[in-house]
């Protein structure tokens, strides 16, 4: 059945379904994923649009609002003769569209078992909390899976740089339509149609390269499950940058402390405690990533911070 | 496998606090938790970055405990008498321009006492950098009221609570005419730097309001907690009533003092022209 292959689709069914709502008693579910700003509520608008206009019963919900500019963003699409409950339940969902990489990782799981295809941008927002961790040289908190590690996981999958591929049409926020022109190769709607709703709620200056990235999205869908080669930026591994090990030593002179408490309270890594001299200490030594509060806020200069180079010798 | 490290300190730590200090002096004689501290070793930094020679930088003090700040720097320092260090400074920087003068005084020294001279030193725009630490009472004293202490504190001389209005120091200094006025928390160290460093780099008369604490007698009397918490309670807790100002509706620092560079003029400076009118005389092209 799925067949594994070099480039980034990961996985390609040789005999790919058409999602009709035609005749069907279960609705179609499509969930889009994404970080805010990148245009997830746009995609599900004009999906519900396109289904409205073709005479089917639509229920969409979302999340968003305090999600923008940077949280999660989700939206639910469900659609068909009969739409009951506007959430799709885990393990129900046709199509998952993934503006972002790691986001579309976590919502795998809502995929239906067998038959769900993963459509995913590979573009990746690493989120403030995943940078926790303030040691120089620390690891992010990002996901290190690669197409490769998906593609046991889900039926059909599509892993496509659509930022990049965007950015080369001319509009990097064009990404979202890409994914549109993806999405519309696994449904029987007229292509006429969408291209039509899509001009119609774009701004009206990107009509042009949003039409543009459509076609690019549905050709490059159409390439790699007919096995062609096609033109798209390549999964990048995600790489930790080389650090220079810089340690820092702090240095407490203690005949200089008076004990104001400030350093304890206002360390952000609580490695320093007043000792039973009421003089600071430096209790955790490990923890401390040099960040200077304790130094600049210290009103009796007692504390110092040192960077320590550790070269390594070969 | 056994990998050979060599640790190195490294001895080009951009900022060291102790080059600029007396440290025969130290530990300094302020209460612990004091934001004179903090706001001194901004003043440094600012020194540093700008790099001022240490032998062709003159700090003058007044009388109070922002008196005595100036005292752990190494360089010229002068203390002098309460509330005339901008006269001093005045008369030095008159006589000696190649100086970089700073003033460091504090509320009660500036306003109260030294009210007249900061609004004429204002008014003459001489190139000085007055750095007015305001930590609202009259601390080395033994905790009076100050000008610029808010409504409702309690002092030594105020025991049911303050009803004067304060004094903004800011604005006095923008009406008197000086080219460069500032205002700044001491937790926010680096951005105080910076304004330091801006203010002595203006020429003219620069004047700086550091936000400071008085944690011992002002924070103790008036229950405003301990030492780290009045530090954070910079950001939350100014008075923006007190001090006139309208800008409460900001999204992220609701309720809080306007800070940053408020003037940044063009005024000439006085010490320039009057240099000029006398060449003017000795050539005799003036009369």
């Amino acid at each position: 059945m799925a067949k594994a292959k070099k480039d980034n689709s990961i996985a390609v069914l040789t005999d790919p379904p058409k999602l009709d709502p035609k005749g069907m008693k279960e609705p179609i579910n499509v969930l889009i994923v994404g970080v805010g700003g990148q245009g997830v509520i746009m995609v599900s608008k004009v999906l519900a649009q396109i289904c409205q206009n073709l005479g089917y019963q639509v229920k969409q919900s979302e999340v968003h609002g305090m999600a923008k500019r940077g949280g999660v963003v989700f939206s639910h699409v469900r659609f068909g003769n009969n739409v009951w409950s506007p959430t799709i339940p885990m393990g129900k969902a046709d199509v998952l569209i993934a503006l972002e990489w790691a986001e579309g990782l976590r919502w795998m799981n809502y995929l239906r078992p067998g038959t769900g295809i993963f459509i995913a941008d590979t573009k990746r927002i690493v989120p403030p909390f995943a940078c926790r961790s303030r040691i120089l040289g620390a690891d992010i908190g990002y996901s290190r899976d690669t197409p490769d590690d998906v593609r046991e996981k889900v039926a059909e999958a599509f892993a496509l740089d659509a930022t990049e591929m965007a950015t080369k049409a001319g509009n990097e926020r064009a990404a979202n339509t890409l994914l549109l022109g993806a999405l519309s190769t696994t449904l029987t709607f007229p292509v006429e149609e969408w291209k039509k709703t899509i001009a119609k709620m774009v701004p009206p200056k990107t009509v042009e390269v949003n039409l543009a990235v459509f076609d690019q999205g549905q050709y490059w869908i159409d390439g790699s499950r007919k096995g062609e080669p096609v033109e798209g930026a390549a999964f990048v591994p995600l790489v930790q940058p080389e650090i220079n090990s810089v340690r820092t030593t702090l240095e407490i002179t203690d005949e200089w402390c008076k004990g104001c408490d400030i350093c304890v309270k206002m360390c952000p890594e609580r490695c320093l405690i007043l000792n039973k001299d009421q003089v600071a200490e430096l209790a955790e030594p490990d923890k401390c990533t040099g960040c200077h509060i304790c130094e600049w806020l210290c009103p009796d200069f007692a504390i110092s911070i040192n960077p320590i180079i550790q070269e390594a010798v070969a | 496998m056994n990998k050979q490290v060599a640790i190195k300190a490294e001895t080009s730590k951009d900022f060291e606090i102790r080059d600029y200090l007396r440290l025969d002096q130290f530990p300094h004689f302020m209460c612990p938790g004091c934001g004179h501290g903090i706001a001194l070793r901004a003043l440094l930094w600012a020194i540093h970055e700008q790099g001022i020679d240490k032998n062709k930088l003159a700090i003058v003090s007044g009388i109070g405990c922002s008196g005595r700040v100036g005292t752990y720097i190494d360089a010229n320092t002068y203390h002098t008498t309460h509330g005339r260090p901008l006269a001093f400074a005045t008369g030095l920087k008159m006589a000696r321009p190649d100086l970089h003068v700073v003033v460091i005084t504090g509320d009660g020294d500036c306003l109260a006492i030294g009210g007249n001279h900061l609004i004429h030193a204002a008014r003459r725009n001489l190139d000085i950098t007055c750095l007015m630490l305001n930590n609202e009472i009259y601390g080395m004293t033994g905790g009076q009221v100050s000008p610029t202490t808010p409504h409702d504190r309690y002092t030594t001389t105020t025991p049911a609570g303050n009803v004067e209005p304060v004094f903004d120091a800011s604005r006095l200094a923008e009406a008197a005419g000086a080219g460069f006025v500032g205002r700044e928390l001491t937790i926010h160290l680096p951005r105080l730097r910076d304004l330091i460093s801006e203010g002595l780099e203006y020429k003219g008369f620069s004047f700086i309001e550091v936000m400071s604490d008085c944690t011992e007698i002002n924070g103790r009397k008036n229950d405003l907690g301990s030492s780290a918490e009045m530090v954070l309670g910079q950001t939350r807790a100014m008075r923006p009533n007190e001090y006139d100002n309208n800008v409460v509706d900001q999204p992220f620092r609701p309720n809080s003092m306007d800070m940053g560079v408020f003037v940044r003029s063009d005024r000439p400076e006085y010490g320039a022209t009057y240099r000029a009118m006398v060449d003017q005389i000795s050539k005799g092209q003036k009369s």
